[in-house]
């Protein structure tokens, strides 16, 4: 074998090619616990290095990983099945900043920080900040779908991202955009972990550096009051840029490793608010009052970077503090709606008291993203297997709230087993042939994020199905009685965005029945709808309770609006969406959290499928407490042509083409 | 195997090799700190790579001798790594350690000159001074091919990257300085000034003088720092006893010992590492090391008022930075230059000099100081200070390949200068 990956290197840029076992060992492993060793590491400098090993890897039957800078926390970065590693740390150019037009387009390869310096010099910033952003890819962060702390106001890597170009697992290069026309391939992309395209060129928003900053540290008297607060200021329509939390456990190694002084109570906020300096004037006004109110004990705030640094000091020594326990630490990271943050703590300290472990939390409270850090030595099987354990039982607890298990630090093979806990057969399915259309040889990056069928058979029945309304049911009826006969479907919403009526002899799916508000939680800001609603309606529904939507006030229905991307900017207000597919079933993808990471991302690649996919039943959105000013109008909806890539996601979807026959007749 | 430590000094108290190299925890913070890293994109060349391979070693899961090598050989000890880490991993001891177990024995050239700069200074002196005068007669760049071809081509790059042949070496001009009793400070003489760089030791001397009184010369052989780094424990254990055991004899305990080669004040600041499992020894080293001073941390701000100055940056040399935890002397640079002195950007990252890695690893090497020098050349300046001869040698030979316009300085000839330039007006 090794002589065959040497005719490989011949095809390949100069010193592209490392076979020798210690770069085999040193790429054998990402910041996850696992290991396997890949049977050749290329080292690629131009996407055409990464097109002929993928290439090479159909040809000789190979399997082939991505990696970037190897910081993955989920082992997405392992080559399970040997094969290839294709690192792309190399290909790392800052290729344009445009400022006037807010973008940059980057390299894969490009580490986070190294953007940032380059937008700093234009007083820009490029948004997502994972933890890990002085080291990490934007590739890696693109595949992984990153977040950070700034995330609960800018949104995470998704919402950054304008447009990739991509090796796909056939061998040909392809470029996609929010924007083009039909289903959002670029988002489908984004967090799939490399397991079906890579990433070699992106094109991102940047924004220019906010000019005012204000940061506030209050300790709480319990958990649950820090938690009102965090609510509390989301209500009050104040979206701070971080809303980190600390709890007492943490607290007290914080303060034995490096004394900074935080208050001694049993939770801790750190608050940080960012903008125009008269806006985050007003804002901090509102945020002082709300802590005050939910019992802040000892309230403190910085106007200038040195008195910031002094607030944030502790919060950076958090996680130094807990490496130096133990040489090993599981950072867990489950995600719930914001108003059950008290309840997973309080779940998570049962957790830790039935297995006698001490688990120091740190979370970003804004999200309802929760990071229990466990300690342990990797090289003690029974530790690290208390701490995995420990860490499964945290993310039921997640599922069990109506939450996910991975808010930013993707699934890999680390939670691969869990996915069959927080998602049922039919979600499960439709990833497994999503993956299949697109990579029928299953080589790129093999058995990640999808459970393995003895995993999914181990994990017994998925989280609960939330029940379809009436309606819905009446519609999933009527697909399975008709797909029973045969029959083809015209999913057609109210119809008021076709320009010509569908075929004759098909089934009408008319959707305005569909027209029920499922949950309106205004303590999580989400609104999970019926996507028959008018979207006209649905705007003053909300209004009327003092609720706001970011999308603009157009005819037709909500499911319409988004299935004929309408206004591809819906994307960054969609967290949830559940489809009728074409043999009857539901599947369910997303929920009411903020964020999420668990499995591909159906919900923004249904977006501008035309019904052509599934149709689709319900909607999970963010709400605002203040009006969404800047709306841009929705456009004239073009019909899409189907590119190959639609033609194959269609067949994972709709393999006897029953849904909208006529848009993908040959 | 040559003789290993097998415990090491950590952040986090004496640790085994093998519990230090396990305390990496493969987060992977560490990896844009490391310049071979940055420069290849290597893992194998990364600090976390390098853990991992020690640590399979230490497992007994060695895949293959040759390709260990590369990367450990490749490590500049530059310590970066250790500074992003939140554990402190000291990955530059656990490299050392993985050299050591790899070679059989440490390299005869390595041995000889430890050898003869720790027990018999003089005959290395007057070795060397045959050879410079080899030197500045141009036979020694008659001889590189030789050296080559001998397999000794690391000699004919070392004699290739030198240009300084001094007549006099620094301990020769400080014997004949007088010895007060009882010396404010007591003077170090490392190898590098001694034997490369007599003017450095010499401003040193003269910058001390003037702000702290008069002083003494310790009349010392080497650190030992070459035999830690590349010959034998034993022998850097060797200099460490002679070394201590001079200065317990000089009788000035309570006068800061000054070294003003970075390099040499870290490793003299941690001698007591060498005697983990010898109480007595480790107890006299510690005395001693407790007064080690780096002289870029006894400069105080100048009160000089500032003149504009040409533009000048200072690089932060590794074992000062990384070593000693000691950043660069700002106040005290802008109290002398004013405006004068710029922001060097990544100024704490290794010019690629890190000893005998520059002729050990030229390519790699000079591909790390490229990355210096243009950060050098982006900020305009005409001066580049540094603390250590390893790094002055280096970005000696970078200015003057890539970027003409500026010279390197060690901090003490600046200040001296400066000094003279007083005096005058």
């Amino acid at each position: 074998m090794k002589s065959s990956w040497e005719a490989l290197g011949r095809r390949l840029s100069s010193d592209a090619l490392k076979l020798s076992p210690a770069d085999l060992d040193a790429y054998s492993y990402d910041a996850a616990p696992i290991r396997a060793r890949p049977d050749a590491v290329v080292l690629a400098r131009e996407p055409e290095d990464v097109a002929e090993t993928v290439r090479f890897c159909i040809e000789s039957g190979q399997a082939y990983t991505a990696r970037g800078a190897g910081t993955n926390l989920s082992g997405g970065a392992v080559a399970l099945s040997g094969g290839a590693i294709i690192s792309l740390a190399r290909m790392n150019r800052v290729l344009a900043v445009d400022t006037a037009s807010r973008e940059a387009v980057v390299e894969s390869g490009t580490v986070n920080a190294a953007l940032q310096k380059e937008l700093e010099k234009e007083s820009y910033f490029y948004a997502p900040d994972p933890a890990s952003w002085k080291v990490s890819t934007l590739g890696g962060n693109i595949a992984e779908n990153a977040g950070g702390p700034r995330c609960l106001k800018y949104g995470v890597t998704t919402n950054h991202i304008l447009g990739v170009e991509a090796v796909m697992p056939d061998g040909t290069s392809a470029a996609f955009s929010s924007d083009d026309p039909g289903p959002d391939l670029m988002s489908l992309l984004v967090g799939s972990e490399g397991t079906l395209g890579l990433v070699t060129k992106a094109r991102l928003k940047i924004a220019p550096a906010p000019v005012g900053v204000a940061t506030f540290l209050a300790g709480f008297p319990s958990i649950e009051s820090a938690m009102d607060c965090v609510s509390a200021v989301i209500a009050a329509g104040v979206i701070p840029r971080a809303m980190e939390a600390m709890d007492d456990v943490l607290l007290r190694l914080i303060e034995a490793r490096s004394p900074c002084g935080y208050p001694k109570t049993p939770a801790v906020l750190l608050i940080e608010l960012d903008g125009e300096a008269a806006q985050v004037a007003e804002e901090s006004a509102k945020v002082e009052a709300l802590c005050r109110a939910q019992g802040a004990v000892d309230l403190r705030s910085a106007r200038d970077a040195r008195e910031r640094d002094r607030l944030w000091e502790g919060r950076r020594g958090a996680y130094a503090s807990m490496a130096r326990l133990a040489p090993n630490v599981l950072v867990e990271d489950g995600v719930v709606p914001r108003p059950k943050l008290s309840e997973v703590v309080r779940r998570i300290r049962q957790v830790a008291a039935r297995r006698g472990l001490s688990i120091p939390l740190l979370f970003h409270a804004g999200d309802g993203n929760i990071h229990p850090h466990l300690t342990y030595d990797e090289r003690d099987a029974a530790a690290a297997r208390t701490a995995h354990e420990a860490g499964q039982e945290m993310l039921q607890a997640c599922i069990d709230l109506g939450g996910s298990i991975s808010g930013e630090h993707g699934i890999g093979c680390d939670k691969r087993a869990a996915m069959a806990r927080l998602f049922g057969h039919a979600e499960l399915e439709c990833f497994r042939r999503v993956k299949k259309t697109l990579d029928p040889g299953l080589r790129a990056n093999p058995d990640k994020i999808i459970p393995l069928p003895q995993e999914e058979a181990a994990a017994g029945p998925g989280r609960r199905p939330r029940p379809l309304s009436p309606y819905a049911l009446h519609l999933a009826e009527k697909i399975r009685a008709g797909a029973a006969q045969g029959c083809r479907f015209a999913v057609i919403g109210s119809g008021s965005r076709w320009r010509n009526p569908p075929p004759a002899d098909l089934i009408i799916l008319e959707t305005p029945g569909l027209n029920a508000i499922l949950d309106l939680d205004a303590g999580n800001m989400t609104l999970s709808v019926e996507a028959g609603i008018s979207l006209e309606v649905l705007h003053w529904e909300l209004e009327k309770k003092g609720l706001f939507l970011r999308l603009p006030k157009a005819p037709g229905t909500l499911g319409g609006f988004l299935a004929a991307k309408a206004w591809p900017e819906a994307r960054q207000e969609l967290l949830g969406l559940r489809i009728l597919l074409p043999d009857g079933q539901a599947a369910d993808f997303g929920g009411k959290v903020v964020k999420n990471v668990a499995g591909y991302d159906i919900p923004r690649l249904v977006i501008g499928s035309w019904g052509a996919f599934g149709l689709i039943a319900d909607v999970t959105l963010r709400i605002y407490a203040r009006p969404q000013s800047k709306t841009a109008p929705s456009r004239p909806c073009e019909l899409f042509k189907p590119n190959v890539w639609h033609r194959r996601l269609k067949s994972a979807f709709d393999a006897e083409n029953r849904f909208n026959p006529w848009i993908f007749a040959p | 195997m040559a003789e290993t430590a097998g415990k090491l000094q950590t952040d986090l108290g004496e640790r085994s090799t093998y519990d230090a190299a396990s305390q990496c925890s493969r987060c992977g913070y560490c990896e844009q700190s490391c310049p071979t890293y940055v420069a290849t994109g290597r893992e194998p060349l990364s600090p976390r790579g390098r853990n991992q391979i020690v640590r399979l070693m230490l497992e007994g899961r060695t895949p293959d001798r040759d390709s260990v090598k590369e990367a450990l050989s490749t490590c500049l000890l530059c310590g970066a790594c250790s500074t992003a880490c939140y554990a402190r991993v000291p990955t530059a001891d656990i490299v050392l350690e993985g050299r050591r177990m790899l070679e059989p024995e440490a390299p005869l050239i390595a041995r000889i000159l430890g050898r003869l700069a720790i027990r018999r200074p003089r005959l290395l002196a007057s070795l060397l001074k045959i050879g410079y005068a080899f030197k500045r007669a141009g036979i020694s760049r008659l001889g590189r091919p030789f050296l080559r071809a001998a397999g000794l081509g690391a000699l004919a790059e070392a004699d290739a990257s030198m240009d300084e042949a001094p007549r006099e070496f620094l301990c020769d001009a400080l014997r004949r300085r007088p010895a007060p009793e009882s010396p404010a400070w007591l003077y170090f003489a490392a190898c590098g000034p001694n034997y490369v760089l007599p003017r450095v030791g010499l401003a040193t001397w003269a910058v001390l003088e003037n702000r702290l009184g008069p002083g003494r010369f310790l009349n010392n052989a080497c650190c030992g720092l070459l035999s830690y780094n590349y010959g034998t424990l034993v022998d850097a254990r060797d200099a460490a006893i002679r070394t201590v055991e001079r200065w317990e004899a000089l009788g000035n305990k309570d006068a800061p010992v000054i070294a003003d080669c970075s390099s040499c004040a870290d490793f003299l600041k941690r001698y007591p590492r060498l005697f983990l499992d010898d109480p007595a020894w480790k107890t006299r080293t510690e005395a001693f090391s407790a007064r080690v001073r780096d002289v870029i941390e006894l400069l105080g701000v100048e009160a000089a008022p500032a003149r504009t100055a040409a533009p000048l940056v200072y690089h932060e040399s590794c074992r000062a930075r990384h070593g000693q935890g000691l950043a660069a002397p700002q106040e005290l640079l802008r109290s002398v230059c004013g405006e004068g002195y710029k922001t060097l950007p990544e100024s704490d990252m290794c010019c690629g000099g890190a000893g005998a890695f520059s002729f050990l690893h030229p390519e790699l090497s000079d591909e790390v100081l490229r990355r210096k020098i243009s950060n050098v050349a982006r900020t305009g300046a005409q001066v580049v200070l540094a603390s250590s001869t390893s790094c002055l040698l280096q970005l000696a030979r970078g200015l003057r390949k890539y970027y003409p316009q500026a010279r390197a300085f060690h901090l003490t000839e600046f200040l001296a200068q400066n000094d003279g330039t007083k005096t005058r007006a």
